[in-house]
């Protein structure tokens, strides 16, 4: 009777951000992104890119609890770039990266329709 | 300032591809990737299902909701379903859902009128939308076929015993509801990169060897009779098992066998309700996955307000 719509799991409330950025208080070019209505599947393909990303010294991320719906980013990186900016690499690599596999897959496709 | 790129390229290999099944390889990526598309197509990727069930007459054995789920779970043919609308956020219908744009109209009446069993099927669901309609499998591609198809039963009647009913179908995604799952199963394996040491392969006596090849549950192996050696037949029927490891130990050859996963080579799996096409299934997940990306992209505002943290963060470090 008192259950919460199930949409609330992946539907942004109203007034709440999307991404919020805090940067660490102690250490300098460290920061947490809290990501809302998000999970492993975007949790983890970011946190491996940053892994690829030379000037990143750590990347992490957390699901906090099953019923809270958000992860959490952490980003350490060198004075080279910024948690900032190795965020936006990251996320712009990986959109890359599924234009090109949209590509080949659809390269794929036709190949396979036409043998037939 | 924009930083270097570290994009990579990933390749596609379509082995087989059938309406309802796809088996591709993925490489040149990592597991991170091969698992998103995995939840993405199981959770995320939207086909349209029943949702809500105005029952009219119902005087067969099976009670409203026991029907009203039954129709829940019947896969709909969902081509239009990534350019269709939520009906939680179409304002055309503020949201009721009864729409066009975000919904799909059903009806069924049927009634026993003799002392044969009436089979009421998707085939009796009426759609107020042609290229919305119960999956078909008759005529699909998968060798299900079935010369006096019948659709998916919903409920038997007896003589007298009625079924009327209005129904609503939407645009939804497994994360809300299973039934909204466009994927029967998916799966990625890691592709083994088996290597068989020759050398100490001569130390074993031809029984052993024999009985090594036999020692793996699935046939990854065989035992060539010519040259007296153990061969490779099918890498990919390996199940990580460690049969064959184990086995080595206690034949006293420890690395005869070594089998590593390839970590940058999947093989897919797919295979689709019916609701949507196989292939198309993971092209909408591609689609899905980038629009979740696109999403989770830093807003102006939340750069902006570091950028004035950051000026009198130095400012103060400055006085
Ligand atoms: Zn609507």
């Amino acid at each position: 009777m008192n259950a919460p719509d199930r949409y609330e799991r992946f539907v942004v409330p109203e007034g709440v951000k999307k991404v919020s950025y805090e940067r660490d208080t102690k250490i300098i070019n460290a920061a947490s992104f809290t990501v809302e209505r998000e999970d492993h599947t975007i949790g983890n393909i970011l946190r491996m890119q940053l892994h690829r990303d030379p000037d990143v010294l750590f990347a992490g991320y957390k699901l906090p609890h099953p019923l809270q719906y958000k992860i959490i980013v952490r980003i350490h990186t060198t004075s080279q770039s910024s948690p900032m900016q190795a965020y936006n690499q990251a996320v712009n690599d990986l959109d890359k990266e599924l234009d090109h596999l949209k590509n080949a897959f659809e390269a794929e496709l036709a190949k396979h329709s036409r043998e037939y | 300032m924009e930083g270097a790129s570290h994009q990579r390229f990933p390749t596609v290999k379509i082995r087989e591809l059938k309406d309802d099944y796809a088996k591709f390889e993925l490489r040149d990526t990592d597991a991170s990737i091969a698992n998103a598309l995995r939840r993405v197509m199981i959770a995320e990727v939207p086909t349209i299902a029943i949702d809500l069930v105005e029952i009219e007459v119902n005087s067969s054995v099976l009670n409203d909701e026991f029907i009203a789920h039954r129709l829940g779970l019947i896969p709909l043919t969902s081509e239009r379903a990534m350019s269709m609308r939520f009906s939680r956020d179409c304002d055309a219908c503020d949201g009721d859902g009864q729409c066009e744009y975000c919904s799909v109209e059903f009806h069924l009446r049927a009634k026993c009128l003799n002392d044969q069993t009436l089979d009421v099927t998707t085939r009796d669901l009426m759609s107020s939308d042609p290229s919305v309609v119960p999956v078909d499998f008759a005529d699909s591609s998968s060798g299900f076929d079935n010369p006096e198809n019948r659709g998916i039963i919903i409920v038997k009647l007896r003589r007298g015993q009625e079924l009327r009913l209005r129904a609503i179908a939407r645009k939804g995604i497994g994360k809300d509801h299973a039934k909204w799952s466009p994927a029967a199963t998916v799966t990625f394996m890691y592709e083994p990169e088996i290597h068989i040491n020759d050398d100490m392969l001569e130390t074993l006596a031809i029984e052993d060897r024999i009985s090594l090849a036999e020692s793996s549950p699935t046939k990854v192996y065989d035992y060539d009779p010519i040259t007296n050696r153990v061969v490779v037949v099918d890498p990919e029927a390996y199940t990580y098992d460690d049969e064959v490891i184990k086995k080595c130990e206690s034949l006293k050859v420890p690395g005869l066998i070594e089998i590593h996963p390839k970590e940058d080579s999947f093989i897919f799996t797919v295979e689709s309700t019916g609701a949507i096409k196989a292939s198309q299934l993971v092209l909408n997940a591609i689609d899905i996955l980038k629009q979740k990306l696109d999403a989770v992209r830093l807003s102006e505002d939340t750069v902006e307000a570091d950028d004035q943290f950051g000026e009198l963060g130095a400012h103060m470090r400055g006085g």
